[in-house]
């Protein structure tokens, strides 16, 4: 039996659909058998990074009223042998097209034959992120160093805590810029954290590659030598129980070598 | 027959005066309609012509609210008095029950998130801290063993005399009975350091910010401490 995790936000545009696809291609990557949800009925765009959008045939829907069975609805990806499947959202219905019980029931099922189930939940509070969080085990809250986004997790933290299937929530902080938390002009991991006051769960630095990864479809987490995918290969394992230590983020200051040299090399 | 005899021969609405007004002590064994009769002869007393303030005691007769409304408007029917208060000397369950919660400390631990609520019908103790967009509400007072970041409302049921305080008043408002106060830069009684720091009403019904070593002096009566050395 597999662990479903639910990845959430409240705030749109944080950046949930990323970390979802990223955390999975990551636990796929480290040889554990993932399945992926998108539950953003009728906005649906996982496919998208992942790039599988030319094969969709069936959707969520399809599943849940039975015109399909759930494995004829899953995409495979072929880059990751026999790892790594999507289900995909329907673009044609919409959010209150799906009840709480279909959802827990679809998720129970896909638990029995993956390491991973992680659901891609929708912005904001409604029967999206109700369908979501039904059949979830665990929940990953992503936040940005905004204060609107940390605001909006507050407060999805405060309804995750409610739900009596999923235990205590982790934070992802997403799109850090070390120089603009360095001057102070965003939130730093400390103040997100002893805000919120849960368990960090890593952290991912702000990068443009990660948005023209997303564009060609290829997760940004498959490119070892981006910061982003360390950030998410290193969640990938914290997930799988390692303990890794986080990242630093700043580079290091220049040392007194170093700045002489600089003087001489002018 | 005899013991109806006998309530007639007791004065059933006994006049008593007090300070400056007076008090109308009513019987509380005989039948509400005798009471109700009796009462309005006696206030139809026509040596009952300065214009007086009446409290009504009901002593151990349990009257609903609508019984006490008419009680009140049959001593009106005299033109010369006016009734102040009401006063009984029984309660109903539910009335101490609510007096009893009123009158405890309730304890929460945990943060208090943005949209959440939380309430207390006496004084609260939030032990965490108060997120922004988060609220907490008392009948008594609020105090908040963290960092209080969203809005505290103390005495919701009138108490003027309730506080706020906190390890860090960093509210976005404090509202002590229905005097409202928003915590905006212009306020000059913000500190830099919120650290350690009460709220109350003065009398002039303005919210007041001050250290929470002087809660002692302007409000020796929250302590309900008895004993020690």
């Amino acid at each position: 039996m597999g662990e479903a995790i639910v990845i959430t936000s409240g705030k749109g545009g944080v950046g949930k659909t990323t970390t979802t696809a990223n955390l999975g291609t990551a636990l796929a990557l480290q040889g554990k058998k993932v399945c992926l949800i998108d539950t953003d009925i009728g906005l649906r765009n996982l496919d998208v990074i992942l790039g599988l959008e030319n094969r969709i045939i069936y959707d969520l829907i399809d599943v849940l009223e039975g015109r399909c069975k759930v494995h004829q609805a899953l995409v495979k990806d072929k880059r990751f042998e026999d790892m790594l499947y999507l289900l995909p959202a329907a673009q044609t219905a919409d959010k209150n097209d799906v009840n709480p019980e279909q959802m827990k029931e679809l998720v129970f099922e896909l638990k029995k034959d993956y390491d991973f189930v992680l659901i891609d939940c929708p912005a904001g509070i409604e029967q999206g992120y109700k369908n979501a969080v039904v059949g979830a085990d665990h929940a990953i809250v992503v936040t940005t160093p905004e204060i609107s986004a940390v605001r909006d997790a507050d407060r999805i933290i405060g309804l995750l805590e409610l739900e009596e299937n999923i235990d205590a929530p982790r934070l992802i902080i997403n799109r850090i810029r070390p120089h603009l938390m360095k001057a102070g002009e965003a939130l730093d991991i400390n103040e997100i954290t002893t805000h919120l006051s849960i368990d960090l769960l890593g952290i991912i630095a702000d990068d443009e590659r990660v948005i023209s990864s997303s564009n060609k479809g290829e997760p940004i987490v498959m490119d070892p030598s981006n910061t982003a995918a360390l950030g998410y290969r290193n969640i990938a394992r914290r997930l799988l129980g390692e303990s890794v230590p986080l990242m630093s983020m700043e580079k290091a200051p220049p040392s007194l070598f170093t700045k002489i040299k600089a003087v001489f090399t002018k | 027959m005899k013991a109806q005899v006998t309530h007639f021969l007791k004065n059933l609405v006994t006049i008593k005066g007090k300070n400056k007004g007076l008090v109308l002590y009513l019987d509380d064994q005989c039948a509400y309609t005798d009471l109700l009769a009796e009462l309005k002869t006696k206030v139809s007393d026509p040596a009952l012509d300065s214009d007086t303030e009446v409290t009504v005691h009901l002593n151990k007769r349990y009257c609903t609210d609508s019984q006490i409304q008419e009680l009140s408007e049959v001593v009106q029917t005299n033109p010369h008095l006016k009734v102040v208060a009401t006063t009984s000397d029984i309660l109903t369950v539910e009335k101490s029950d609510q007096l009893i919660r009123e009158s405890q400390s309730e304890t929460y631990v945990g943060i208090v998130r943005s949209g959440q609520v939380v309430k207390a019908e006496g004084d609260l103790v939030v032990i965490g801290d108060v997120n922004p967009n988060g609220r907490v509400e008392a009948g008594g007072s609020v105090y908040v063993l963290g960092r209080l970041k969203g809005a505290a409302h103390a005495g919701t049921k009138g108490n003027r005399d309730a506080v706020i305080a906190a390890s860090w008043l960093e509210a976005t408002q404090l509202k002590i009975d229905d005097e409202l106060e928003t915590m905006t830069d212009e306020l000059s009684s913000l500190s830099e350091q919120p650290e350690m720091e009460c709220a109350y009403l003065h009398t002039n019904g303005t919210i007041i910010i001050d250290r929470l070593q002087e809660l002692r002096f302007i409000r020796p009566q929250i302590s309900t401490f008895k004993g020690g050395s």
